[in-house]
């Protein structure tokens, strides 16, 4: 794969291996946050500042590219961004915890009460991920891919109606669940949008339909269709994140025409592959709480290297790290990366 | 250019330090000619820094029984890791106020739950044994479940109900002194540990509330 190809810079790298392209080497790419509290003492960007202020944002995501040698920055670190522009309640917590939404205090109920605010892209929560994109892009210019993100409406769901209520939902009124997602598609398509001009090179959609709760078939029912739609819509590649096992749903997350699925560890990856074949990249799939998080380098390793021999097109864990995750295990993952192509060159 | 630092594993992490400005500490473990060693360090460029980690690195030695080895490090006198009881040390040891002074404890420690006085006496090749100061039924049991404790919070060996040991055949006086009050109720330290050790793993939205 790699003797033939010139040296690529980071940017050029990611974006061939999102297009199934000839790479020098396996990308090493973070869809999700890479942030650590280690790295937000030595960048003095703690959470939750990091998440609410451009600089402090755009300062943190640059450590994933200068400190752990990826060749991405991702500086959308949460899942709230744009339901904190919807009006949820967000519990913004502390520099050791993540922010997440109040699910228990939903704000809608029914279809009738989506409404997508005008300032969706110019509230304070969402102008920061704006802002910090065009920080990092005049920073670094063409020489790591810089990506977004942009919450799925079947994620959206979970925040604006609460889990329960929002599956019961699809269960009993499948009309009506169509309905609600098809109003909050617009969210994903303008906040996407707007990243991409502020000069996000590709965009991560996770939309939580994720395999402990929804099946392949709910996927194909609900989600397939306004995926396709998402990968017409949206002008950069876009990188679809979906926890679990889902496996029985890869099928028809490569019909989606999106460039790449950010996949579990509950997912082997020579299986994977065999089920998506060249119609979808691959991202992943280093587990978070048992081996980036408690484990050391020689597993983490371990686990980069079964990736590397399946052919998945771009390395990284699978989630958001957790934010106490040692910095010498994420440094082992392009470490293993470019040894491994050492050895095979 | 990439500022971190090739420091060894981290073995344990306090990520939010109460005691200065929230910064993360973490306790590295190296391999230095004597076996193992430890550092302290901070990514924090706060200023006071390098002060908060010469504390806890001082604290480490009177309340630890480490030694200074080079390049600011330490090591038990042994060179054995002692990996869960030296991040118990630590972890105790980032809850001190810079203004409380570090002190070794005695080797004795009241235990509310048979009220009665757990004396532990040290003896050659790293052994120690556990005696109450009342002669009651609960007194023996509470007696040997802190020898119990102390095997799980220093890996020490369990000889019979009152007698532990350490595999180096060392002594760690100061290590044990340290840990006695955590062996009471071993259990809610391990639960304090893991709670530590979980917060900040993002849970599927699923998961959530």
């Amino acid at each position: 794969m790699a003797d033939a190809i010139k040296a690529m810079t980071s940017r050029e790298r990611v974006l061939a291996a999102l297009n199934r392209e000839p790479v020098d080497r396996t990308p090493v790419c973070n869809p999700t946050s890479v942030a650590t509290v280690e790295l937000m003492d030595l960048v003095d960007a703690p959470f939750p500042q990091a998440n609410r202020e451009p600089e402090l944002m755009a300062r943190l995501a640059a450590t994933g590219y200068t400190e752990l040698g990826f060749d991405t920055i991702m500086p959308v670190f949460s899942i709230i961004q744009e339901s904190s522009a919807i009006g949820c309640k967000i519990q913004w917590e502390q520099k050791d915890n993540w922010p997440t939404v109040k699910m228990r205090e939903p704000i809608w109920e029914t279809a009738d009460d989506i409404k997508i605010p005008a300032d969706l892209c110019t509230h304070p929560d969402t102008k920061c991920v704006t802002e910090a994109i065009k920080i990092l892009r005049k920073e670094y210019g063409d020489e790591v891919a810089i990506i977004g993100k942009t919450m799925g409406p079947w994620s959206m769901g979970y925040h604006c109606f609460g889990v329960e209520p929002f599956l019961l939902l699809s269960l009993d009124d499948p009309g009506k669940t169509k309905l609600c997602l098809d109003r909050m598609k617009e969210a994903t398509v303008d906040f996407g949008i707007a990243q991409a001009e502020a000069g996000a090179d590709a965009i991560t959609l996770p939309d939580h339909a994720t395999g402990d709760l929804v099946s392949g078939e709910y996927y194909e029912r609900y989600l397939r269709d306004l995926h396709i739609e998402f990968a017409e819509r949206i002008p950069i590649p876009i990188i679809l994140h979906i926890c679990g096992r889902t496996v029985d749903r890869m099928e028809y997350i490569a019909q989606t025409g999106m460039h790449a699925f950010h996949y579990d560890s509950k997912n082997k990856p020579a299986e994977s592959m065999a089920i998506v074949g060249d119609r979808i990249s691959l991202v992943g799939n280093i587990n978070n709480p048992e081996t980036l998080f408690s484990k050391g380098p020689e597993e983490v390793s371990a686990e980069v290297r079964e990736n590397l021999e399946a052919g998945v097109q771009l390395v990284g864990p699978e989630c958001a790290i957790p934010l106490q995750t040692a910095v010498e295990n994420l440094k082992a993952i392009p470490q293993t990366v470019r040894d491994w192509h050492k050895n095979i060159a | 250019m990439a500022q971190t630092l090739d420091i060894g594993r981290r073995i344990e992490l306090v990520s939010m330090d109460r005691h200065f400005h929230d910064i993360s500490l973490g306790l590295y473990r190296l391999d230095g000619n004597d076996g193992a060693e430890f550092l302290v360090h901070s990514y924090s460029g706060l200023a006071g820094v390098p002060g908060r980690v010469a504390f806890v690195t001082e604290a480490m030695k009177t309340m630890g029984g480490l030694v200074a080895a080079e390049n600011g490090r330490l090591r038990f006198p042994c060179g054995s890791e002692h990996n869960r009881g030296v991040r118990r040390v630590f972890l105790d040891i980032c809850k001190l106020a810079p203004d409380e002074p570090p002190a070794a404890r005695e080797l004795n420690v009241f235990d509310p739950k048979a009220d009665s006085t757990v004396t532990v006496t040290a003896y050659a090749g790293g052994r120690y044994t556990f005696a109450a100061d009342k002669d009651t039924d609960k007194s023996a049991t509470r007696t040997g479940a802190i020898a119990n404790g102390i095997v799980k919070l220093a890996e020490t060996t369990l000889e019979d109900d009152t007698t532990v040991s350490f595999d180096c055949g060392h002594s760690h006086d100061v290590l044990v002194a340290q840990l006695l009050p955590r062996a009471i109720n071993v259990r809610a330290a391990v639960r304090e540990q893991e709670a530590a050790a979980s917060r900040g793993v993002l849970a599927a939205p699923s998961q959530q509330e």
